[in-house]
């Protein structure tokens, strides 16, 4: 009952947390979107395999790292504030983008991209219209891992001053009120939940059907 | 056509191609064969620079491969290898559509071609939909085909297309292809390791040792004198009767012997045909001139009476079919004749057992001087 009562005298406060949280979670997604499949494709180019596996491998190690780890890194060489929050999570959610995006491509079959080039596709063909195309279920499986991840990370990245939804939960914490703890928890769970669910459907959407369905 | 001059590829130490000179002709099937890694792929690779070669000169078409634009002369070269690498999240139209889009094709002349190619390796066009995960070994096969002819080129590389297929539906998908060829005429270079398949496709087999071209010949030619022992060994025991499965079913059909009628006529009424044309054998097709059905009126004897017999799923032959397959169905059917169709299952005419020995006793006579007792 504390807790339906503190939501609903705190819900103007709540919601504009849930804003900033949601601002800071697109914002890192988005980056991490871009730079993370940027670098995949740049790391499996033609002739780059072996640094596509050593990045594969490197980015296996870096997802063991905790995000409040690199968040007190960047807070050392950055500072505090949204902008030293944004840094640290597109950083930790580059991870799994590129760990994704990166053993997605190369491990299109060879055979394929061997028709695809005998064909007369050029090589930035062949990385759009087949390499990414028959990678993306990996690739989007890596972007939601992402999401996730930045969400919940960035419930820790209050403690740099981020703000958002984790400032609920590090107050409540110090001030003992189990009631405002309890609300940004939830909400920022539910936030998850949610973002997740869209990205399946998006998912779906973009995935090629012939990637989709079940051998009969 | 295709022009190879003193060819050579190197991968590191080992030479793969050695001083190859090869010229293949327009409009000829040409086998490259030989054990792994005698180079065949290779030399096949280079037509279309997949594979650079060192030394020497390929000139296809009248114009060096060197000064053309890989990308630009692989869109003219139609490519299938072994495991065909159709594209998982293309459906067969769109797969098909890859190098017609390429070469900015319109989209209505894609689609009236894309119609026409399912048709010529006789897939239905409800496939034109399917994803490639929904296709067999074989229908995989011909949608690779019809993706390498899609945009008309004159040239076609097959990089052993049918090894991954099981051996049924192999000899299935050579026949048709043998169809094909026959109705398209392009130049093919057509790799593989089995001697048998280099026989009944080929009409010039290149034999490959060790980067180096040990014979290149009119595969009856290679069969009645092979070079060396090498070829021999690669021949086999048998090429004697390897010889004969040179002479394919289509070489023997009849158009005369039988009648033919539509699958709706009475079979009273045919019966009546049949004795009044006196002809023991009819054959009833439907409108699209698909065999449906036979019929055969027996002779009346002193023991026995006439005999009208109706066969609903009558024994076929295959045009494509070498004698020794055709030879091999005739005894399982315990026939003396049998109904020839084509790929597309349309009736052509009738084969008979005694033009096939006639044939093999031809043979016989002038190989061996003597002669066959039948």
């Amino acid at each position: 009952m504390n807790i339906l009562s503190y939501y609903l005298n705190n819900f103007d406060r709540i919601i504009s947390a849930l804003e900033v949280h949601i601002l800071i979670f697109s914002v890192s997604l988005i980056f991490s979107i871009i730079i993370g499949i940027s670098i995949s494709i740049f790391v499996t180019q033609e002739g780059r395999k072996k640094i596509g596996r050593i990045v594969l491998s490197v980015m296996g190690a870096a997802q063991s790292v905790p995000s409040l780890a690199i968040i007190a890194l960047i807070f050392i060489f950055v500072g505090i504030g949204v902008k030293p929050a944004i840094i640290a999570l597109v950083i930790y959610g580059l991870v799994p983008i590129i760990f994704n995006t990166t053993s997605g491509i190369l491990s299109v079959r060879p055979n394929i991209i061997e028709a695809g080039r005998g064909m007369g596709l050029t090589q930035n063909q062949l990385l759009w219209r087949v390499k990414i195309p028959i990678a993306l279920p990996v690739i989007m499986g890596g972007i939601r891992s992402s999401a996730t991840i930045i969400i919940g990370s960035a419930t820790v990245a209050a403690v740099i001053g981020g703000g958002g939804l984790g400032d609920f939960i590090f107050i409540g914490l110090r001030m003992h009120k189990p009631e405002m703890l309890i609300s940004g928890a939830i909400t920022v769970s539910l936030l998850a939940i949610i973002v997740d669910y869209i990205m399946a459907k998006i998912e779906k959407k973009v995935v090629s059907k012939g990637l989709q369905i079940k051998k009969t | 056509m295709i022009e190879l001059t003193n060819v050579t590829k190197k991968f590191g130490n080992m030479t793969a191609v050695n001083n190859l000179s090869l010229h293949i002709e327009k409009g000829s099937l040409t086998m490259f064969i030989g054990p792994s890694g005698c180079g065949k792929t290779t030399t096949l690779r280079m037509i279309n620079r997949l594979t650079p070669f060192d030394r020497g000169n390929i000139i296809v078409n009248g114009t060096p491969v060197k000064d053309i634009d890989p990308v630009e002369l692989r869109r003219n070269i139609g490519y299938v290898i072994q495991e065909i690498g159709l594209f998982p999240h293309f459906t067969v139209f769109e797969n098909i559509a890859i190098v017609p889009r390429l070469l900015k094709w319109e989209q209505k002349k894609i689609e009236q071609r894309i119609e026409e190619i399912l048709e010529l390796v006789t897939l239905n066009q409800s496939f034109a939909q399917k994803y490639p995960l929904q296709l067999s070994g074989g229908e995989k096969q011909r949608v690779g085909l019809a993706r390498a002819l899609a945009a008309e080129p004159e040239i076609l590389l097959m990089d052993e297309p049918f090894g991954a297929i099981d051996p049924i539906n192999r000899l299935k998908l050579q026949d048709s292809f043998l169809e094909i060829q026959e109705e398209i005429k392009k130049t093919i270079v057509f790799v593989t390791h089995d001697i048998n398949e280099a026989i009944k496709l080929g009409d010039k087999i290149a034999i490959i040792n060790e980067g180096n071209l040990i014979q290149y010949d009119n595969v009856s030619k290679i069969l009645s004198d092979p070079a060396n022992e090498f070829v021999e060994n690669l021949l086999g025991q048998d090429r004697n009767i390897k010889a004969l499965s040179l002479k394919k079913a289509k070489d023997y059909v009849l158009k005369d012997g039988f009648i033919t009628v539509l699958d709706t006529e009475s079979h009273e009424s045919i019966e009546k045909k049949m004795k009044e044309k006196n002809i023991g054998i009819a054959f009833a097709l439907d409108k699209n001139n698909h065999l449906k059905s036979r019929f055969v009126l027996e002779k009346a004897t002193k023991i026995k009476k006439q005999k009208f017999i109706y066969n609903p799923v009558p024994w076929i032959i295959e045009r494509q079919n070498n004698i020794n397959e055709t030879l091999s169905k005739m005894l399982e059917a315990g026939e003396k004749q049998l109904p020839v169709v084509n790929r597309k299952k349309e009736f052509v005419g009738i084969i008979k057992l005694s033009n096939i020995f006639e044939e093999v006793n031809k043979k016989t006579n002038i190989s061996r001087g003597i002669k066959l007792i039948t």
